[in-house]
């Protein structure tokens, strides 16, 4: 049983790995756009909920600091494509 | 810390997408890896307290312990290499956010460093048991976070153009 548990977390942290690996390779070659806006927000916010559900441990923890936590990694992804679809709007509603 | 950078770049779209191409990519994915890795090791150290294996816990928290180090090691040298290129907190607003961001997760990273090394004195004191070691999960949680604050900021700072 526990070592089942060691070996789900080795495979998450391999895939956590090649993700990484797959960011870097898009920094280095993939052209500006929204494509590669959108693959690194999904790619955000697949690994800040593999971190918060199963190394931090909060999958099953109270609903509300789960919520809290999860919610940081839909807020943020949803930010980075907001902001390169609509920046002239956003900036023009954060004038002082 | 997050949403400066996102007002920041906004207000200056030209210099937010000019500026990563100009950041070392090759410290920025190490310093990932390496912060991914020592989650990772933070994790089995708890795994092996909660099987009562203090030995093989301290010795999983000495190698979160190295990553701590290899980090902080490697940052250190990305920053020279920055001042080498010319680039600093004064270049442009991009360069002020990410000396901003990245020096305030260094400083984290470091005392974060240090606390791990506390906690692996108080294992080696006998104080944490299989039942009650709520210190090794105060810091395993406190180095999981510094993870997640890590791996917002890489894409936002080192690939996103």
């Amino acid at each position: 049983m526990q070592m089942t548990h060691i070996k789900f977390i080795e495979i998450l942290w391999i895939v956590l790995i090649v993700l990484t690996l797959f960011s870097a390779y898009m920094a280095e070659q993939a052209k500006p756009g929204f494509d590669s806006v959108a693959i690194m927000a999904l790619v955000l916010a697949i690994k800040g909920r593999i971190i918060v559900d199963y190394f931090m441990e909060l999958k099953h923890s109270h609903y509300i600091l789960r919520t809290l936590m999860q919610l940081y990694f839909y807020v943020i992804p949803a930010l980075i494509i907001l902001v390169y679809l609509f920046p002239d709007q956003i900036a023009a509603w954060t004038v002082l | 810390m997050f949403i400066v950078y996102f007002l920041a770049k906004v207000h200056n779209p030209e210099i937010f997408s000019e500026g990563p191409t100009k950041l070392s990519t090759l410290a920025g994915t190490s310093n990932t890896l390496i912060m991914l890795t020592s989650s990772f090791f933070v994790v089995r150290a708890v795994i092996s307290m909660r099987e009562d294996k203090r030995k093989s816990s301290v010795r999983w928290l000495w190698a979160a312990v190295t990553c701590g180090v290899l980090y902080l090691i490697i940052k250190y040298f990305e920053y020279e290499w920055n001042t080498a290129q010319g680039l600093s907190t004064e270049t442009n607003i991009f360069y002020a956010v990410y000396y901003y961001v990245t020096f305030n997760h260094f400083l984290h990273v470091g005392w974060g460093t240090a606390a791990i090394i506390w906690v692996i004195y108080r294992l080696n004191t006998g104080i944490y048991t299989k039942e009650e070691h709520e210190g090794l999960i105060n810091i395993a949680l406190y180095w999981h976070m510094i993870d997640l604050a890590w791996i917002t900021i890489f894409p936002l700072l080192y690939v996103i153009r």
